[in-house]
């Protein structure tokens, strides 16, 4: 088992990874998009207890890692085929996914020999009391590879984000942006769900962007707002569950939400300052 | 005569289960020419432009742009597009300067920071580049996509109903602002409207006009857009308002006299 430090060490990296994220999420209204994905992972669950891995292993991480990433390609090609609305592919496939996973976990169980089948309480709300060492140390790993590549490709990206249909117009190949920023949405989720459980992994990747947007229209202080809330939010919900024996998932959400209830507040009292630049006659109508 | 910045030869092009919105189009833009397409709502204007950008592929027919095909163009940013619905989150956190400097660095980021002040001042928003562009007002942030289009240095600018919501000064206000971009940068200009005050008067008219109803019904200079040719390209919206009036394509000899005209029922003049 690991130390209080180690286990704050493992969810600064998923807050890190969120946080990052997070800005992308909320700007190109991903949130529903996410929710889909972390159920997708019920069905990877469900597949990975059917082939009887063990939870924790790279082999369980690895299954639900794919149905994650085949969930997200495939509500991008339904919604982009124009045949489906995207609202509806992503219900789809959230209901689809959670439908599958329910049945071959229960096929599993009533076979001679089932094993250990992890609990749905935990796959839910996280487990972080047995993260392992390896898997503190993977989750360090994945956010530095998830943040490289958001750095790599931030212009592009951020672009798509702004403005899809102007950067398709410009050049850009946003299919292949679409489809690498869900495959690290799904690889932050399948990372955030030992910690913070399946269901709540979303809460990471939507909370601290909206949290930052409330207080902030520059970029640069949007990211690092964002990036500080989910370190805070996951830090200190980790540390309330771990003080007070709490389920880690929804403590992390209660400590995200009071900051963003604080953050609307803060913009209530404070309101936006006017446009403050010069004026000169040309730019002063229209 | 030299080549031709954009060339649409025999371009048709339908929807998947529809029919051709776009019919056997034949067009030659110049270099440095500005062209003014007019047509109804639903006549394929913004369809035409889409197949321009390479953003649909025709059915038959061929499209070059400054001699490359259409997706080679767009990919090459050799083509600025300014779209009539903009696609921006508004809410996006970035400034002015930010949103410009994101599509100036798509090609390339050479000359970058020179590119987007360039086109910052010349549309006017130089002194609005640390302001967060959802702050702007609808004027505003129709100049700052063209400074967007600008900032990549293309050879053809294309706006899409550019001045729908924007009031009588601002109007005045754009075309100064094409008759800059057109002279000063050299930049091949295609000006999509359905009014064709925008297009035909002001300022700065389009060297040529280009009527689009589904097919070229006409392609000149402005002065010989007639109210007759009018009648015919939007004969359409006209018959859709006065129910009982068929309105026929032009033919001189019908009807003499400078008014647009149709028959009613009777088959009279009208």
């Amino acid at each position: 088992m690991l130390s209080m430090l180690e286990i704050l060490s493992a969810g600064a990296a998923v807050a890190l990874m969120g946080g990052v994220l997070s800005v992308f999420v909320v700007t190109k209204r991903l949130a529903f998009v996410g929710q889909g994905v972390s159920h997708a992972a019920f069905g990877g669950f469900g597949l990975a207890v059917f082939m009887g891995l063990s939870a924790g292993t790279l082999g369980f991480y690895g299954v639900v890692l794919a149905s994650c990433v085949v969930a997200a390609w495939g509500i991008a090609g339904i919604g982009a085929s124009k045949k489906v609305d995207d609202d509806s592919a992503i219900g789809i496939v959230l209901v689809a996914a959670m439908s599958v996973g329910a049945l071959l976990v229960y096929v599993r169980s009533r076979q001679p020999n089932p094993g250990i089948i992890p609990s749905w309480e935990e796959f839910l709300f996280g487990s972080v009391l047995f993260v392992s060492g390896a898997e503190a140390i993977g989750a360090w790993v994945v956010c530095a590879a998830v943040c490289g590549v958001v750095w790599w490709v931030r212009r592009k990206a951020l672009l798509w984000a702004m403005d899809e249909e102007g950067a398709r117009a410009l050049g850009v190949r946003t299919g292949l942006v679409r489809a690498l920023m869900l495959t690290l949405l799904a690889v932050a989720i399948v990372v955030s769900m030992r910690l913070v459980g399946v269901v709540l992994a979303t809460a990471l990747l939507i909370l601290p962007g909206a949290i930052a947007l409330r207080v902030s229209e520059r970029l640069r202080v949007v990211v690092v707002v964002s990036i500080v809330s989910a370190l805070v939010g996951t830090v200190g919900g980790l540390w309330m569950s771990l003080e007070r024996d709490l389920l880690p998932g929804p403590s992390v959400v209660v400590v995200l939400v009071g900051m963003l209830l604080v953050a609307a507040g803060l913009r209530g009292v404070w309101p936006e300052r006017s446009l403050d630049v010069s004026v000169d006659e040309g730019v002063q109508s229209g | 005569m030299g080549e031709s910045a954009v060339e649409f030869d025999g371009v048709t092009y339908a929807y998947p289960g529809g029919e051709a919105v776009v019919r056997d189009v034949t067009l030659r833009v110049e270099r440095g020419e500005v062209l003014g397409i007019l047509g109804p709502n639903g006549g394929g204007k913004s369809t035409l432009l889409k197949l321009m950008l390479g953003l649909l592929a025709p059915d038959a027919g061929t499209i070059r742009v400054m001699g490359e095909s259409a997706v080679e163009a767009r990919r090459g940013g050799m083509v600025g597009y300014v779209p009539q619905l903009s696609g921006v989150n508004r809410r996006f956190p970035v400034s002015v300067r930010q949103a410009v400097v994101l599509s100036a660095g798509v090609h390339g980021r050479e000359r970058e920071g020179e590119r987007v002040d360039r086109a910052l001042e010349l549309v006017g928003m130089a002194a609005y580049g640390r302001a967060p562009i959802g702050r702007l007002s609808g004027g505003q942030f129709q100049r700052v996509q063209i400074a967007r289009a600008l900032a990549v240095e293309p050879s053809v600018l294309v706006l899409d109903e550019p001045t729908v919501g924007i009031d009588v000064a601002g109007q005045q206000r754009f075309a100064a602002l094409i008759e800059r971009a057109n002279r000063e940068l050299g930049v091949t200009v295609l000006l999509v409207s359905h009014d064709v005050r925008a297009i035909a008067s002001g300022a700065r008219r389009c060297d040529r006009v280009a009527c689009l109803s589904r097919t070229v019904h006409f392609h000149d200079a402005p002065d010989g857009l007639t109210p007759q040719v009018l009648a015919d390209v939007f004969r359409h919206d006209i018959e859709g308002v006065f129910g009982g009036v068929h309105v026929e394509a032009h033919r001189a000899e019908d009807c003499p006299g400078d008014h647009a005209h149709g028959h009613d029922d009777e088959g009279g003049c009208c």
